[in-house]
């Protein structure tokens, strides 16, 4: 009797134990690609274990490439251009790559497993892009839906940028929310100050973040960020300057102005900041601040269904009807905007009417 | 028993349809039979671990369990080298062609849990096939049963857009045409091949 | 009902939380593909497919967008506000790309009938047939939704 049980453990762990010895030996010689070297712009090289994305590879290795879907293949924005070693064209890239990208070698690094060599090129501006800790300093309540945060950086300490430019900041799991989420937002404070990160943030109906931010986040919490991203920022030439911006979109010209003011600059602006009410108003004690400062800054609020009990005394309606008068040479004029939607579409097309080509604003928005 | 392989084979496929005559393999097939591009994908596969397994489970039968009088472990041993076949065929199809690996996606691992693959095996033991005709079983149930799949999925891509009553979508219209085909198949039966 | 390991995540895309704080299928505890069918059914019988609803809800967007998110009468019987909000989103069915955020909702001042939807919205009608679960904050009924808007 016991030879019978000893003897069906025997083959039965006998055969389960080859089995898995035949697994694990197909893993170690098939499935391991061992050291790979991962080639940037000839410029950057790493040595990273293969097997990994090459999104997750770049990533451990602090090179960030942006993505909105956390690597899984369905936002479409981790496009980087492979010269070589990225293995054939993956069916589940092929809905984000048109004719052209496909014959240049993008290819989407979340989908691209790094099995050998490989070299790829990349904008430059990514190498900037870190990630970092911070903790919340200070939350600041502008109006009834917008609050501003500082947020002290501690893990790097300082951030590299130029004004307006954005960061993607994470949210926490709450009782409502059961994923992390992240969320563009551009930084409201000048390059000088690099040791925080200060944002403006409006509240959003059935708004994941904006319900964490608003009724979740305290002062003292630990948040996560990555950045800079974003080509929104001032060009360098004299030429006039058209801000445009509603709600939070003050966030980035906060920064901007910041940074001009000190700069001493002497290039003409208007700034325009569209809301509905007084109510909606914020910081004008600031601007009004830099009208006296800087040598040309004139800044136009602007309401569109101002209380019929205040004293409004300036502008009424909406800001592209107003470009008319401010535009001194549209040739010359750069057009900067941050806001809804609909205000950059509708402010947009004004200035596009007005003969202004040169017009900037963050895609995310 | 002396049935000419390639006889076994074309049996399998039609008269002895391990899918629409003996309802094996039933639940991936009513789920993936609603496209026709992964209905070929993993029809393929199950072929193809089908014929392997029908193969090496005959071996392991004949050579290890019955010289060793341990033939009532066959259930668990069939299972462990079923799966531990698919897990390397992943592994391998990975490495070698990954364009294929992405294709085929998650019916890779599926197979293991198909009751085809050990309905197939525990057949071979009872019919006391030799190890050839274990393998033309293997080889001709998978043939057979990517034929069933790729049958429902063709009418089922016919009815896409058609009106149906209330209650009969999915699951209850695909065994309705599974069992309209059996009865085909079943007629198959009739059918002798003369040697 | 057993689904494909797809289907599982985008089952668990539209519940509340995981895209946007509601979630897409309100009180609605069926499978998606179940509400999707039921909506199907119900288009056959207006005799209308789920691109032209998709097609006419787009141009009521793209002519309100322009209107710096305020209210306007369009062709004279409509009265449509679209909100746009900064930001864009993935949709729930792991389509490609990222769309805008944002909601419109739309009056039909000849019978009263109103409605209320997001770009999101007409990508998932336009794309998959879904118009969220009973309950939801966007869903839309087709018979309501064509009363409306035709």
């Amino acid at each position: 009797m016991i030879v019978v049980i000893i003897n069906n453990v025997i083959i039965l762990a006998g055969i389960g134990g080859f089995l898995a010895l035949l697994l694990v030996l197909a893993d170690f010689f098939l499935a391991n690609y061992g050291d790979c070297q991962i080639d940037i712009n000839d410029k950057r090289q790493f040595t990273v274990k293969g097997g990994n994305s090459l999104l997750n590879s770049l990533a451990e290795n602090d090179v960030f490439i942006p993505s909105a879907c956390g690597g899984r293949g369905t936002c479409g924005l981790c496009k980087v251009t492979v010269k070589e070693g990225g293995g054939p064209l993956l069916p589940t890239e092929k809905p984000y790559l048109d004719a052209e990208e496909i014959e240049k070698g993008v290819r989407l690094s979340c989908q691209v497993k790094v099995k050998k060599d490989i070299f790829i090129t990349i904008p430059e501006a990514l190498f900037s892009i870190r990630k970092f800790k911070g903790i919340v300093d200070n939350i600041i309540d502008y109006t009834y839906d917008t609050k501003g945060i500082i947020i002290t950086l501690q893990d790097p300490a300082k951030i590299d940028f130029q004004a307006g430019q954005y960061i993607q900041l994470q949210s926490r799991k709450y009782p409502r929310s059961k994923q992390i989420v992240s969320r563009a937002y551009s930084m409201a404070n000048s390059p000088d100050r690099n040791n925080i990160i200060e944002l403006i943030i409006r509240k959003v109906p059935d708004g994941i973040m904006t319900t964490f931010t608003h009724e979740y986040m305290k002062e003292g919490d630990q948040i996560l960020l990555t950045g800079p991203y974003g080509e929104f920022f001032i060009r360098d030439t004299e030429a006039d300057m058209i801000f445009v911006a509603g709600g939070s979109g003050m966030a980035p010209f906060k920064g901007i102005l910041e940074d001009l003011s000190a700069k001493d600059t002497k290039r003409h602006i208007v700034y325009f900041f569209g809301a509905r009410t007084e109510k909606d108003l914020f910081l004008v004690n600031e601007m009004k601040e830099y009208e006296k400062k800087m040598k040309d800054f004139t800044f136009i609020p602007v309401l569109s269904q101002p209380d019929e009990d205040t004293d409004w005394d300036g502008p009424t309606g909406y800001i592209p009807p107003l470009l008319d008068k401010y535009v001194r040479d549209p040739k010359n004029t750069e057009g900067y905007l941050c806001g809804s939607p609909a205000l950059i579409a509708s402010t947009e097309k004004k200035m596009k009417e007005l003969g202004i080509d040169k017009i900037y604003y963050d895609s995310f928005g | 028993m002396d049935i000419n392989p390639l006889v076994i084979l074309l049996a399998a496929i039609f008269t002895n349809n391990i899918l629409l005559v003996y309802f094996l393999g039933m639940c991936s097939y009513l789920s993936v039979s609603r496209e026709i591009t992964s209905s070929i994908g993993l029809g393929m596969a199950v072929f193809f671990v089908l014929t392997f397994t029908s193969g090496i489970n005959y071996l392991i039968y004949h050579y290890i369990l019955i010289p060793l009088d341990l033939v009532y472990l066959q259930y668990i041993i069939f299972i462990i080298v079923i799966a531990a076949f698919v897990q390397l065929t992943e592994i391998v199809i990975e490495r070698f062609s990954p364009v294929l690996y992405y294709t085929l996606g998650i019916f890779l691992p599926l197979i293991t849990v198909n009751c085809a693959i050990l309905g197939v095996s525990l057949f071979m033991v009872i019919r006391q096939y030799s190890f050839i005709q274990s393998v033309a079983y293997g080889a001709g149930s998978g043939l057979g049963w990517l034929v069933a799949i790729l049958a429902l999925a063709g009418i089922r891509s016919r009815l896409k857009d058609k009106y149906l009553p209330r209650g009969m979508n999915n699951a209850a219209i695909s065994l309705i045409i599974t069992g309209i085909m059996a009865l085909a198949f079943i007629g198959f039966s009739g059918v002798a091949i003369i040697q | 009902m057993k689904q494909t390991p797809e289907e599982k995540k985008i089952q668990e895309r539209l519940q509340p939380g995981v895209i946007t704080l509601d979630g897409f299928l309100g009180k609605d505890k069926r499978h998606y593909h179940e509400i999707i069918t039921e909506d199907l059914e119900k288009l056959k019988k207006l005799n209308i497919t789920r691109e032209e609803i998709a097609d006419r809800l787009q141009y009521f967007t793209d002519l309100a967008l322009m209107n710096n998110d305020e209210e306007e009468i369009i062709d004279y019987i409509y009265r449509v506000r679209y909100i746009t909000e900064r930001g864009k989103i993935v949709s729930p069915f792991m389509d490609k790309g990222l769309i805008a955020k944002g909601q419109i909702t739309l009056e039909n001042i000849t019978n009263g009938f109103k409605i209320c939807w997001t770009p999101l919205n007409i990508s998932m009608i336009r794309n998959h047939g879904f118009f969220e679960g009973k309950g939801a904050s966007h869903r839309l009924e087709p018979e309501t939704l064509i009363k409306a808007i035709f």
